[in-house]
């Protein structure tokens, strides 16, 4: 993985992207969502922002087993890459 | 030195140079590497091996080399580890042996090592423990690693190309090429890779014909083609490492000045095509200088017109030695026997030995060599039959060539990980299961015949290409004849005794033997990644690229399985050794990092500032005007703040603009205190909360208007702030309507603190300004113009003084600062300003640590506000408000005159090696006259007048302190409201 496609800007170096942290369920209460996020080797929902481009808040779900990118969408909708 | 005697090889000119090695001047020509000069100059000898001190010579013409890696240079732009065979010689170079010392010829250490017999592996760790390793661990260290890294640091810059292509292709060789010219014409952007500073691989000899006409000239003919297609050839340049279509290729093994070079290649699909290892064989004193892989002696002989030997004996399974046995006779070279460890029935290549036979070789089948004979060099190869290899007879020769087979170069591909085949005719490993965009081809793929790996060459290529989108027409793969199958039958090591195996080396970079694999097993180390780890099999330049699967397939002899089965260890970059100074590249000094420069930088600078990082700002520490260090300048300044006044340079203040409808409800919800409650025109001391409840930033927030506020945060904090508020805007709160907008530099600050502090400004600022200066109460604000740019004068105060920040635009901050400072409010920096705080209480910084809640900081009433923002949730949680919880308070030596320093530890007489707490931030109140700091403390210790000890073990040592409350001067804050 050393690409992420940002759905304003389009396909740029991970370096462009600072990673924030895995989300937990949305239903997950204060302490949940702090203490018990979900640690899967299949599927990793992630909070990145594009610092080094269009600042946006990116959802990203990938495969941390095999660093496949399956999907990225802007957090809170819209613009799918 | 002797007069030189002109060599000839495809790779070298009739010019001399002139180099040194451990002293010694010796002459090559222009093209020769290190090692061929070396070689053809008679030098055997060229270093000694790590744990043994044996001599050693060179073994491979490659990358792969264990022995000959030298140190080149002379102090301090030295590198060590440089790969011989890889290092073009130049006029001048210096080159150093390794591993010995105080010379080559006689080793300290090799003499300790003759008393000893063979140390196994672990024997260190077994040996020397009593009465602790510790006691040996330095003698032993400094005896142990490869080379001696540099004191420092004198290498030239480097230069760093980004490049970026649809195909990347890794070697040069009859499959490179191929790819190459496949994948170009396709219509690909292609950029190819070749280790050595000439393209063809082994084509360099090989007799057979491409395309009917002879293999060297389609190397000429497609490597003049290929930049009329557009493809981007590197020679010389070799491919480290790398992940997921990012590459980094660098030029020059060790990165020699002037020459040096880092290429990040970003591409679509990668065709790894790096060719084969040459593999030995392991028999007892098989580490003499004197033996050398076959191919090897054939390169040296073809590039540079040196020979390695005068009598050879050749050691091989296949039936390629047979045609390289004629070439090395045609070369000049007499062929005493080929030693081939097939029967009869295994072997091909009827007519060359024959041809051999008839010019005096010995051909041997089912025989093997058991040992080399000899000292410093080879004297003799005792051979016996497989059948009865107790009868063994001695064969003069002074070198013994050998060839055991060819391991494909996967490693390019599987530094990433991922899973290998074995290949049974090949008695080695392939990549298995690449993913779509990463192809392995030719010999790297398995296929050795010249045919075969054109033909694979091309496929890759056209693959490649059409991952990348490319699919335009190719042409046929180009056809080849004259090469045969090497009909190769593994064969690992020969017959051995358990005390000969001590001596049958598999790693000759680190020393590792049949016994100590035997050893290995014997201790319960079964695994392959064990055996590495117990043995140091597989580390060192080459990452086991030699000896790796020799272990592998020793291993799987010892545990009775099949090689296929046990595998090989995990490879991992770089693929040769790189200096640390070309992976920087330019980002080295004042280029590692950018820096933040305040618009009064350039006064600070011209004024005698001495600067000082936070986050990636440069701020003021002090004034060398007052005082030579910043303990005597900050004394002399903070006191000025307190009798006069003084400025200070405030604009990396983080400044983050909220606006919108929405503004005031998404700061309530960012802060533990409210900004909705806030009146226009005035501001309010704010802490934010992490999303787990520690504190995680504070600062001041104005209300310019109703929807628009202006959020500061402290100076290494900005960005951070920013994209924390961006977070919560785009997640909880998308959807409202509020921008968020970092106006850091887009104002200037500038802090005028002390009792002259509003006259001076009345005087500065004029008559527009006289009444609000005087009507502006604490932590009010008013706006308006100086100079004709915008102002905004927040009274606000850090020192604890009648304080004014003004916030004006960065191209009027020097006017304002100049016209301030000619007025009587002398500059002050950050050591005064830490000074200030903390006779205040302030936080200073070092107490925000994230780990530290509100009430840990003693910001209990903000808390009891009750505003739910965010982490303020989990602040409930009973643990917080535990006894054991840390406090924060004041610190005062009990005699009032011993000094205590920040990180100091902080225990009770109970209890003198567990501490309580920690002073988390100290200085000398010039006001006070003592030493004074703030400290988080148990709060089941943290009560006023509670004695504690101070423990510095390491600076000042123990002195005895009090506590007393945070607010170490003007507690009513009298002078402030002013």
């Amino acid at each position: 993985m050393t690409r992420l496609v940002c759905p304003f800007c389009g396909p740029r170096h991970l370096r462009e992207f600072e990673f924030h942290k895995t989300v937990a369920a949305a239903d997950a209460g204060a302490f949940a969502r702090v203490y018990e996020r979900v640690a899967s080797t299949e599927l990793s929902v992630e909070h990145w922002q594009h610092v080094g481009g269009c600042r946006g808040w990116l959802e990203v779900r990938r495969n941390p087993s095999t660093g496949d990118v399956l999907e990225i969408h802007l957090v809170g909708g819209g613009g799918e890459a | 030195m002797s007069a030189i005697v002109i060599r000839r090889g495809t790779r070298l000119r009739e010019q001399p140079v002139r180099f040194t090695f451990d002293g010694r001047e010796y002459l090559g020509q222009v093209g020769d590497s290190a090692a061929s000069a070396l070689l053809a100059a008679g030098v055997r000898a060229i270093g000694r091996s790590i744990k043994y001190r044996r001599l050693r010579g060179v073994v491979t013409a490659g990358a792969e080399e264990p022995n000959a890696l030298f140190t080149v240079g002379t102090a301090p732009a030295v590198i060590p580890n440089v790969v011989a065979s890889q290092l073009a010689i130049a006029d001048g170079l210096v080159l150093r042996s390794q591993n010995r010392w105080p010379s080559l010829k006689y080793d300290a250490a090799s003499v300790l090592q003759a008393g000893s017999g063979f140390f196994g592996a672990g024997f260190y760790y077994k040996t020397f423990i009593w009465p602790s390793w510790r006691t040996y661990e330095k003698l032993i260290r400094s005896l142990a690693g490869l080379g001696e890294a540099p004191g420092s640091c004198a290498l030239g810059p480097v230069a760093v190309e980004h490049l970026s292509c649809d195909v990347l292709i890794a070697g040069a060789g009859a499959a490179g090429l191929a790819a190459a010219r496949a994948a170009a014409r396709a219509g690909a952007r292609v950029v190819l890779c070749e280790r050595e500073p000439v393209c063809g691989g082994e084509l360099e000899f090989e007799a057979g014909t491409i395309d009917g006409r002879p293999a060297a000239d389609w190397v000429t003919a497609t490597v003049a083609q290929l930049p009329t297609l557009g493809v981007r050839l590197l020679p010389g340049t070799t491919l480290v490492g790398g992940s997921g279509g990012e590459m980094i290729a660098h030029t020059e093994p060790g990165g020699l000045p002037g020459t040096n070079a880092i290429f990040k290649i970003r591409t679509r699909a990668f065709v790894i095509a790096m060719g084969a290892v040459e593999r030995p064989i392991a028999f007892i004193d098989n580490d003499r200088p004197g033996v050398m892989l076959l191919g090897a002696a054939e390169r040296y002989l073809a590039r540079y017109g040196v020979r390695v030997g005068a009598e050879l004996v050749l050691f091989a399974n296949h039936d390629r030695a047979y045609a390289t046995a004629g070439r090395l006779a045609a070369g000049g070279m007499r062929i005493s026997a080929i030693v081939d460890t097939r029967t009869a029935a295994e072997v091909g290549a009827e007519p060359l030995r024959a041809q051999l036979g008839r010019a005096g070789t010995e051909c041997l089948l089912g025989h093997a060599v058991l040992a080399a004979e000899g000292g410093a060099t080879v004297h003799g190869a005792r051979i016996a039959s497989l059948a009865a290899p107790d009868r063994a007879r001695l064969i003069r020769c002074d070198a013994i060539l050998v060839s055991g087979g060819w391991s494909p170069a996967v490693h390019a591909g599987l530094q990433e990980g991922g899973a290998r085949r074995f290949v049974a005719e090949l008695g080695g490993f392939i990549a298995a299961g690449q993913p779509d965009w990463r192809t392995s081809a030719g010999a790297a793929n398995g296929r050795l015949e010249l045919g075969a790996a054109l033909a694979d060459g091309h496929a890759a290529g056209v693959r490649a290409a059409s991952h990348a989108g490319a699919a335009g027409s190719v042409g046929a793969a180009p056809l080849a004849s004259g090469d045969a199958v090497p009909r190769l039958v593994p064969f690992w090591r020969s017959p051995a005794s358990l005390a000969g195996e001590k001596r049958q080396f598999i790693d000759l970079q680190n020393d590792v033997t049949v016994a100590d694999v035997r050893q290995s097993l014997a201790e319960g180390f079964v695994d392959i990644e064990h055996l590495k780890r117990y043995t140091a099999l597989g580390f060192g330049s080459d990452q086991g690229r030699l000896g790796g699967l020799i272990g592998a397939a020793v291993l799987a002899e010892f545990r009775g399985e099949p090689l296929a089965d046990v595998g090989t260890s995990r490879l991992r970059p770089p693929f040769h050794p790189v200096t640390m100074r070309s992976l920087a590249g330019l980002r080295v000094g004042a280029a590692l990092r950018p820096a933040r420069r305040t618009p009064l930088h350039d006064w600070h600078a011209a004024h005698g500032a001495v600067l000082e990082p936070m986050g990636l700002w440069l701020r003021p520490r002090y004034y060398r005007a007052n005082g030579a260090d910043s303990f005597t300048a900050g004394i002399a300044e903070a006191k000025r703040v307190r009798t006069t006044g003084g400025v200070a340079d405030g604009s990396t203040l983080g400044k983050i603009e909220v606006a919108g409808p929405d503004a005031a409800a998404f700061l309530d919800a960012m802060y533990l205190t409210k900004a909705s409650t806030i009146r226009v025109g005035r501001s309010k001391y704010m802490v934010n909360l992490r999303e787990d409840g520690m504190v995680l930033d504070d600062g001041i927030v104005l209300r310019l208007a109703a929807e628009r506020f202006i959020a500061t945060t402290g100076s290494g904090h900005g960005l951070h702030m920013l994209s924390h508020f961006e977070h919560y805007r785009d997640t909880q709160w998308s959807g409202s309507a509020v921008t968020i907008t970092d106006v850091t530099e887009a104002w200037a600050a500038i802090v005028a603190a002390g009792p002259k502090s509003r006259e001076t400004l009345r005087a500065v600022l004029g008559a527009d300004w006289h009444d609000a200066l005087g009507r502006l109460t604490h932590m009010e604000f008013a706006t308006g113009r100086y100079a004709g740019s915008e102002l905004t004068v927040l009274r606000a105060s850090f020192s604890g003084e009648l304080a004014f920040e003004l916030h004006c635009r960065p191209a009027s901050a020097v006017t304002l600062w100049e016209a301030l400072v000619a007025a009587g409010l002398e500059p002050y920096g950050l050591e005064a300003l830490d000074i200030l705080r903390v006779e205040k209480g302030y936080l200073v910084g070092s107490e925000i640590n994230g780990q530290t809640t509100p009430e840990d900081l003693g910001m209990d009433a903000l808390v009891r506000l009750g505003n739910l923002c965010v982490g303020r949730e989990l602040l409930d949680r009973p643990a917080f408000h535990e006894a054991s919880r840390p406090r924060l308070v004041g610190l005062r030596a009990v005699d009032g005159r011993g000094r205590f320093l920040a990180g100091a530890q902080l225990t009770i007489p109970a209890a003198p090696n567990r501490p309580v707490g920690y002073a988390t931030s100290t200085v000398y109140s010039p006001t006070l006259g003592e030493w004074i700091g703030l400290a988080l403390v148990a709060r089941e210790h943290s009560a006023d007048g509670t004695v504690l000890t101070a423990r510095d073990p390491l600076r000042d040592g123990d002195s005895v302190v009090r506590v007393v409350p945070t607010v170490h001067f003007d507690p009513a804050s009298e002078r402030m409201k002013s």
